[in-house]
């Protein structure tokens, strides 16, 4: 009875210690954690926008950037980051969050659009869990840069606003090229992209007009 | 109880005679997951070994007083510790590869090598013998991780820490990017190492 009585309280104040540990690391930790991811999808934002980053530019200079040219606002639950024109006002782009499921398990990217919504000036994925040297591929720059300039027509009954072909085999600028031996990956990325695309256009381009100027 | 072995014998077993991955086929699963970039190898091989020798000196420190029954439950609480601070530090200091990393750092958890030293060996012997015993086991495991890493990045990126080592024209190997890359390279490690090292029970 002694030695069960002993063993609780043992368990017990071990626990206390080692939690009090992991918590003090993750309270010491938590806010550059927060920083680091917030900057990456900082530099990303800016990357789709077309908006130049140099090359070693510091975390503090990245996040003034950010905040001197983009307004992030909301149309129902969906994010947008605004890009303010460099010079005068209007806008410059809009960027947005996509996502949807991959082959083997949700991808999240950003995707950004001219002012008027009439086409794709950038697209980044940052998330996925796809297969490193096929699916993965998806966030190497030939992939995410056939993107650019993609006109954007809202979807109609058996048309896409975009088709993936095998690499080499798109004729059309709707075309483009998939990822060779990720096929399931491919196909997972034409079905949501050209729905949230599609969602987009449909029903947060006409609501934005208020914050155009 | 039996009498802790000079340091000596500690780190030959670790590194080779009891050579975790080669003779124990442990630690398997970060093995296979890891190993196609360098970088992560080393990063992976970093955390294994703090998580090695922390939890080892702890429950060593603790033994005495451990009561004998819950000792797993005791292991798995200090080991987890560990295991979330250094995702925690990876991820304050080295948010990309945290993300290459993905799941793995936090399966260091569940790596049999961890609690297998723990068990075996540091709840029945002093913490300074702990310490280099799982030192020895977890330089064991990177030996082989790095050793496996230097296969299959040259052939499946066709270079070695992110530079080119491999000629212009050269086609990367796909399959060494995936686990089955690893499969192969360390099956064939282990093969090579076994028949021209056998295990002395297999004599």
């Amino acid at each position: 009875m002694k030695s069960r009585v002993y063993s609780i309280l043992y368990m017990f104040a071990l626990t206390v210690a080692f939690t009090a540990l992991v918590g003090g690391v993750k309270s010491l930790s938590q806010d550059r954690i927060q920083r680091n991811q917030e900057l990456k999808l900082q530099r990303i934002i800016l990357r789709v926008l077309d908006i130049k980053v140099d090359r070693g530019t510091s975390d503090q200079d990245l996040a003034a950037l950010f905040k001197s040219r983009i307004k992030t606002t909301s149309v129902g639950d969906r994010l947008l980051y605004l890009a303010r024109a460099e010079k005068g006002p209007g806008l410059a782009g809009i960027a947005f969050p996509v996502g949807g499921k991959g082959f083997w398990g949700p991808i999240q990217g950003i995707a950004a659009v001219d002012p008027k919504g009439e086409k794709l000036v950038g697209l980044a994925f940052y998330k996925h869990s796809e297969t490193p040297g096929l699916g993965g591929r998806m966030t190497e720059p030939w992939f995410q840069d056939q993107f650019k300039g993609l006109a954007l027509r809202p979807m109609e009954k058996g048309r896409k606003i975009f088709y993936f072909k095998p690499a080499g085999a798109s004729r059309k600028p709707e075309e483009l090229d998939a990822i060779t031996g990720a096929t399931q990956s491919s196909m997972a990325i034409e079905a949501f992209l050209n729905q949230e695309l599609d969602y987009f256009l449909k029903n947060i381009m006409g609501k934005l007009e208020g914050e155009k100027s | 109880m039996a009498k802790t072995p000079p340091a000596g014998e500690i780190f030959k077993a670790g590194l080779w005679s009891d050579n975790p991955v080669l003779r124990q086929i442990l630690g398997i699963c970060s093995t296979l997951a890891v190993t196609n970039l360098m970088v992560n190898t080393l990063v992976m091989n970093a955390g294994l070994i703090f998580t090695l020798c922390m939890s080892s000196m702890t429950v060593s420190l603790l033994r005495n007083i451990t009561p004998l029954r819950i000792r797993m439950m005791v292991q798995v609480l200090i080991i987890a510790s560990y295991v979330i601070v250094v995702d925690l530090v990876i991820q304050t200091y080295l948010p990309d590869i945290s993300e290459a990393l993905g799941p793995y750092v936090g399966l260091i958890i569940t790596n049999c090598i961890v609690m297998g030293r723990c068990e075996a060996f540091a709840r029945n012997n002093p913490p300074w013998p702990s310490f280099l015993d799982a030192l020895a086991v977890g330089l064991g495991y990177a030996l082989v991780l790095i050793f496996i890493a230097l296969v299959r990045e040259p052939l499946g990126f066709g270079t070695i820490l992110g530079l080119r080592i491999m000629p212009q024209g050269f086609t990367p190997w796909t399959i060494m990017i995936m686990a089955p890359g690893a499969f192969f390279t360390l099956g064939i490690l282990v093969w090579i190492i076994r028949a021209f090292y056998p295990i002395q029970a297999e004599e």
